[in-house]
Parts: structure tokens; C-alpha cells; sequence
């Protein structure tokens, strides 16, 4: 397997805060990814300055051959590499339908094709069948036409993985999709995701539910004060003693 | 689900009657002014209508749909008056011998070229037509390029500081004009050639014609403009721009295409009551009518609702032009307190906003929050996956 994503030294510090330290990561093509560490690690602010959200203060992000340290968010979805957001940021004057077709492609996003609606309404039917197989998955099918403000805590959270999903990217970085979810829909998102993985894609997940993520990963980083303190396959990251120590603390003999 | 649609079908029916109340009182009124007033001031309602409908409307397509703070909507209206006050005249003046150049502006020369060149429109239905759809290009052309040239310090700002800053660029165009003596006369007003006076005795008549059919096929336009993933892309960017850029659409692309679209709306806006008054001055353009009027019209409709727009544009209309033709008559006595009604049509303005902020906050027809795809290719989509 190739690398797909690689990050080199990738460092980002806000005034004198070093949010993430010399950070080098290597997603490989078609893997499950997991990244985890504690609140305030880096994980996210990893992640934002691997899609373009944040710019690095230093260090090189690779994708494939290119370089995207630095581009704009939507040059980096033009390249196949989208995220999620931890926080839904679903929008709020658009039914659910939409909120998902919003981050597909289609010809009628330009002005001058949008007036004409024989030019994109074929590739808007295409769309939203697709979108509905996505919503389908992730159980929303059903709530297709609310205001998606009209959504709860947890059903927003889906429609977050659902807008991620439908992008058609090759790889994706999911932040948190299962925080706040139900163990049993959690599980259920991702075997949905486990299932597109079969399917070719990449997935680069921030998640703390290590015990629901695990299983699926193939491969961890554990981050913490934004270092890697350790990777590697999930038993022997799990079991490392400097991954424990920071999730529930010292051992005994240091108390 | 049943009780759930029942409710959903309960709100469709209310916002329907909301319309209707809206269309009923419109016409009630208009009904009263035609009686006590006969059919002038309707007309006069009417241009004023289609108007600053068509103002309303593009302010609607930048604020209500792309979510940019335009509180310098006057700046695209001035340069669509500008351009018609001072472009085509100077074009023909051009062909016809006359002075065409500074000179063209004063007003010492002004007065005497523009009736000839009236008069010749008058005599050639062609010229005429020529004449309008020139000066309406070309009010499009500048306000498009005027829109660009404006995004391109204010696209990079947001909320506030956005909106200081295009209020400024409003005001800074009514002063350029007002001081410009070459362009538009500076503080004295120049004329426009009329291209309506081959209908004569029908002039006005025709002028709301051709008012209202543009600023229906505003309407239509913008209609198609917003419900299409052109107009998903204006809604995410104005929900959420970072979540709209982390899927895919360029911000910055979107939002001066936003601003180039309205701005060129708003300069025919401004370049058709230009033609209609027959005359330029730049310090008319003031940035209460044209700015905060064109929010008032907008807030009181219907944020992100075109159909609603229309409504608030229309009933505002008529209120306004019943405050100023009934102030004396009915609120003289206002003047022993030491109010002089005068002021009462600022102080509508003011009362519909603070009215519409406690009350409606989402205007009379709040925005429809349904799929971009046509109902029928949705309902198909939805009987295939059964």
C-alpha cells in the first residue's frame, strides 16, 4: 500500500501555544486510521491544518505527490481530501437532502448553468440518489426533507459523517463521527465506514471511543500535548504503557 | 408520521394565509388610494414598487441568500444612475455634433443638448428603444464592474467589519458624483434623454409598463438563480462559510459573484429611476432610501424570500406614499406637541424594523426551507427507492 497522506514535522502554534509539535503522520492508501489522545492533544488541530482550515506554522503536508501544505480548503476537497467537523456545522437554512448534495459536485453551481435548470437538474436527480443511499446509511433516510436545524444532538453528528461521505474523496478525516452517539449507531456508522474501506477509500479518524474505534483500525496514533508519543498496530498502541498513561493516569507505584 | 405531516400541512396552510392577509390588505388599500385619489398616485405606487423591487430584490440575493452585511446598497444604484445620466447622452451628443465631452455636464450646456437629443428620440421608435437598452447595459455593466471592484478589499472581511465598509463605499460614490462636476453635473443636477417621450400623452402609463415587466423578469431570474445548487452554495456560505469551504465551494469566488449579480440588478434599479425622473442628482441618492429603505422593504418581507420581498416592498410602498400624501390631513395635530408629521415617514421606517426585530423576526413570508430539486424528479427519486 501506498502512503496517501503523509505529514512532514507539521508543527502549528498560536502565540506561544505549540498546539501540535513536529507532528509526522503516514496514512496509508485504503486504511483505517484512528488517531487518540486526550482533550487538548492536537488531534484536531492536526487534522485542520492537514485540510486546509489552518495554515502550519512550519513542517510539509503531503498528499500522493503534491504538496497541499497551505491551500485553501476547497482546492484540497478539489483534490479528493475532505473532513468532518467535531462540532456539526450543519446548514441551517437547507433541508437534510441538501445539506448532504452541498457537498457533492454539480454543473448548476455556476450562476450562468444555474439558470438553466435542463443543464444540472439530471446530475441533481443522480445526486440525491446517491445522497439518499448515504442518509439510508447512516439512518436519516427518514428526515430527508426537515430543516436540518430541526435535527438533535446526535442526528446532526450522523449528517456531519453522512456530508463527509457523499463528497466522494478518496480520503476522508472523520473528527469524532461517533462522540455522543449511541454505542449500537456508533457501531453501526462504523461498519458503514469499515464497509466504504472495502470499497477503496481512506479514513483518518479522530475518535475518543477507543474501545468502539479500535476494532476497526488498522493502524493508531496516540497524541498528547501535540506529540505522537506512540503508533503502531491497535494492540501494541493500546498496551503501551505511555498511552495508558495518559488516558487514566500514573500507575499505582508513582501515587 | 400522520399527526407529524398533519402539522407540517397546518404550517404550509398558515404561511399560504399569510400571504393572502398580506395580498388582501395591499389591495385594500391600494382600493382606498384609487378612490380618494384616483389612478396617478396608483401609478406612482406602482413605479415606486417595481423599483424598488427590483433594489429590494438584489439586496435580497446578497444579504438574505449569501449572508453578506450590503449596507452600501446605494453605492450599485449611484454608479446605475451615473452611468445612464452620463454615458448614453454623451453617446449621442456624440453622433449628433454636439458637445459630448466635460462640457457635456455643465449645466449651461446640458439644458440645451439634451431636449434635441429627446427630440430625436421621439421621432424614431427604433432610437428609442436603442436608446433604453443602451442606457440599461450599460447601468449593468458598471454596476457588475463597480460590485467587483467592491469585493475585492470587502470579500476578505466578515460580519461587521464587512458591513462598515461597504457602507462607506455607498457613501463615497453619492460624494464622488456630488463633487465631480465633469460626470453627472456635481451639485447641479443634470438631465437625461427621455426615451419614453414617443408615447407622449402615454408616457407614464408605459414607463410602469416597462418597469414592471423588467422587474418581473428580476424576479424570475433570481427565482431561478436561488433555487439551484448555485443558490445551496449562496445558503451554505451564509450558514456556515467554513463548513461551505471544507465542502468544496470557494468562498471568496461565490460571494463576488454574489455581490457582481446584485450589484448589477441594483445599477438597473438605479439606472431605470434615473430615466423615470428624467434627471440626475447625485446628493438624491441618499444612503436612507437607498440603503436602509431597500432593508426595512427586506426585513419586513421576508430575509431569503423573493415572493416576500415583493410583498414587503409593495405594502411599504403604499404606506409610504400614504404617510406623505395623508400626514397633514391626519396627524396635523402632532404639531401642537411639537412633532411636525413631516418626519413620520422615517418614523415608519424605523417602527417597521423594531416592529419586524419583536415580531416577525423572519418577515412576513419567512424563507422556504425545501429541496433544490424540482418536486416531481424528487417525488420520482423517492417512488425508486421504494
Amino acid at each position: 500500500m501506498s502512503n496517501i497522506l503523509v505529514t512532514e514535522n507539521v508543527t502549528k502554534k498560536f502565540e506561544g501555544l505549540v498546539a501540535v509539535n513536529k507532528a509526522n503522520i503516514v496514512v496509508k492508501e485504503n486504511s483505517f486510521t484512528l488517531l487518540i489522545g486526550p482533550n487538548g492533544s492536537g488531534k484536531t488541530t492536526l487534522i485542520n491544518c492537514c485540510t486546509g482550515i489552518l495554515k502550519p506554522t512550519s513542517g510539509r503536508v503531503m498528499l500522493g505527490d503534491t504538496d497541499i501544505t497551505g491551500w485553501k480548503p476547497h482546492q484540497i476537497y478539489d483534490v479528493g481530501f475532505v473532513r468532518t467537523f467535531q462540532i456539526p456545522l450543519p446548514f441551517i437554512g437547507l433541508t437534510v437532502l441538501d445539506n448532504v448534495l452541498g457537498a457533492m459536485r454539480n454543473i448548476g453551481e455556476s450562476p450562468v448553468k444555474a439558470i438553466s435548470k435542463r443543464t444540472w437538474v439530471e446530475e441533481e436527480e443522480k445526486n440525491m440518489i446517491h445522497a439518499m443511499e448515504i442518509l439510508a446509511k447512516v439512518g436519516l433516510d427518514k428526515h430527508w426533507n426537515l430543516p436540518s436545524g430541526a435535527l438533535g444532538a446526535a442526528q446532526l453528528k450522523l449528517l456531519e459523517v453522512a456530508k463527509g461521505l457523499s463528497s466522494g474523496a478518496k480520503i476522508i478525516a472523520l473528527d469524532e463521527p461517533i462522540g455522543g452517539v449511541d454505542p449500537a449507531s456508533a457501531h453501526e456508522i462504523l461498519s458503514h465506514v469499515a464497509e466504504l474501506k472495502s470499497e477503496g477509500l481512506t479514513f483518518l479518524v479522530v475518535e475518543h471511543r477507543i474501545d468502539i474505534a479500535a476494532p476497526f483500525a488498522d493502524y493508531i496514533y496516540a497524541m498528547d500535548l501535540g506529540t505522537i508519543i506512540s503508533e503502531g498496530p491497535p494492540e501494541q498502541v493500546l498496551n503501551d504503557p505511555k498511552v495508558i498513561e495518559v488516558y487514566i493516569g500514573k500507575g499505582v507505584e508513582a501515587c | 408520521m400522520t399527526t407529524k405531516n398533519g402539522m407540517i400541512t397546518k404550517i404550509k396552510d398558515y404561511m399560504l394565509l399569510r400571504e393572502v392577509m398580506v395580498i388582501l390588505v395591499i389591495l385594500a388599500l391600494l382600493t382606498f388610494l384609487f378612490t380618494s385619489r384616483g389612478v396617478p398616485i396608483i401609478l406612482t405606487i406602482f413605479i415606486d414598487f417595481a423599483i424598488f423591487a427590483i433594489i429590494t430584490m438584489s439586496l435580497n440575493l446578497e444579504t438574505g441568500y449569501t449572508g453578506i452585511p450590503q449596507f452600501g446598497r446605494v453605492a450599485a444604484v449611484i454608479v446605475g444612475a451615473f452611468a445612464v445620466g452620463s454615458i448614453p447622452g454623451r453617446i449621442m451628443a456624440r453622433f449628433m455634433g454636439f458637445p459630448w465631452g466635460i462640457e457635456y455636464a455643465s449645466d449651461t450646456v446640458n439644458f440645451k443638448v439634451v431636449p434635441q437629443i429627446t427630440a430625436l428620440l421621439a421621432s424614431n421608435w427604433l432610437l428609442s428603444l436603442g436608446f433604453l437598452v443602451l442606457s440599461l447595459t450599460v447601468a449593468a455593466l458598471s454596476g457588475a464592474a463597480i460590485g467587483w471592484l467592491i469585493s475585492r478589499p470587502a470579500i476578505r472581511l466578515k460580519e461587521a467589519y464587512l458591513g462598515i465598509s461597504l457602507l462607506a463605499f455607498g457613501d463615497f460614490f453619492m460624494w464622488v458624483g456630488h463633487n465631480w462636476k465633469g460626470m453627472v453635473g456635481g451639485s447641479v443636477p443634470v438631465n437625461v434623454p427621455d426615451p419614453f417621450r414617443i408615447f407622449a400623452g402615454n408616457r407614464f402609463t408605459i414607463i410602469v409598463l416597462v418597469i414592471f415587466t423588467i422587474a418581473f423578469l428580476v424576479f424570475v431570474f433570481l427565482n431561478k438563480l436561488t433555487k439551484s445548487p448555485f443558490g445551496r452554495s449562496l445558503r451554505m456560505i451564509r450558514d456556515n462559510d467554513m463548513a461551505a469551504a471544507a465542502a468544496g465551494k470557494n468562498i471568496v469566488t461565490v460571494r463576488t459573484r454574489s455581490l457582481v449579480i446584485g450589484s448589477a440588478l441594483a445599477a438597473i434599479g438605479g439606472g431605470l429611476y434615473v430615466l423615470y425622473v428624467g434627471s440626475v442628482a447625485s446628493i438624491g441618492f441618499s444612503r436612507l432610501t437607498f440603503t436602509f429603505w431597500p432593508w426595512a422593504f427586506m426585513m419586513l418581507g421576508g430575509i431569503g424570500s423573493n415572493i416576500g420581498v415583493l410583498l414587503g416592498v409593495f405594502l411599504l410602498c403604499i404606506l409610504r406614499t400614504m404617510i406623505v400624501i395623508f400626514r397633514s390631513q391626519w396627524f396635523g395635530f402632532l404639531l401642537v406637541v411639537g412633532i411636525d408629521p413631516l418626519w413620520l415617514e422615517f418614523t415608519l421606517m424605523g417602527a417597521v424594523i423594531i416592529g419586524v426585530i419583536l415580531f416577525l423576526p423572519y418577515g412576513l413570508v419567512p424563507e422556504k426551507i425545501e429541496p433544490m430539486l424540482p418536486a416531481n424528479r424528487v417525488k420520482r427519486v423517492l417512488a425508486g427507492r421504494q
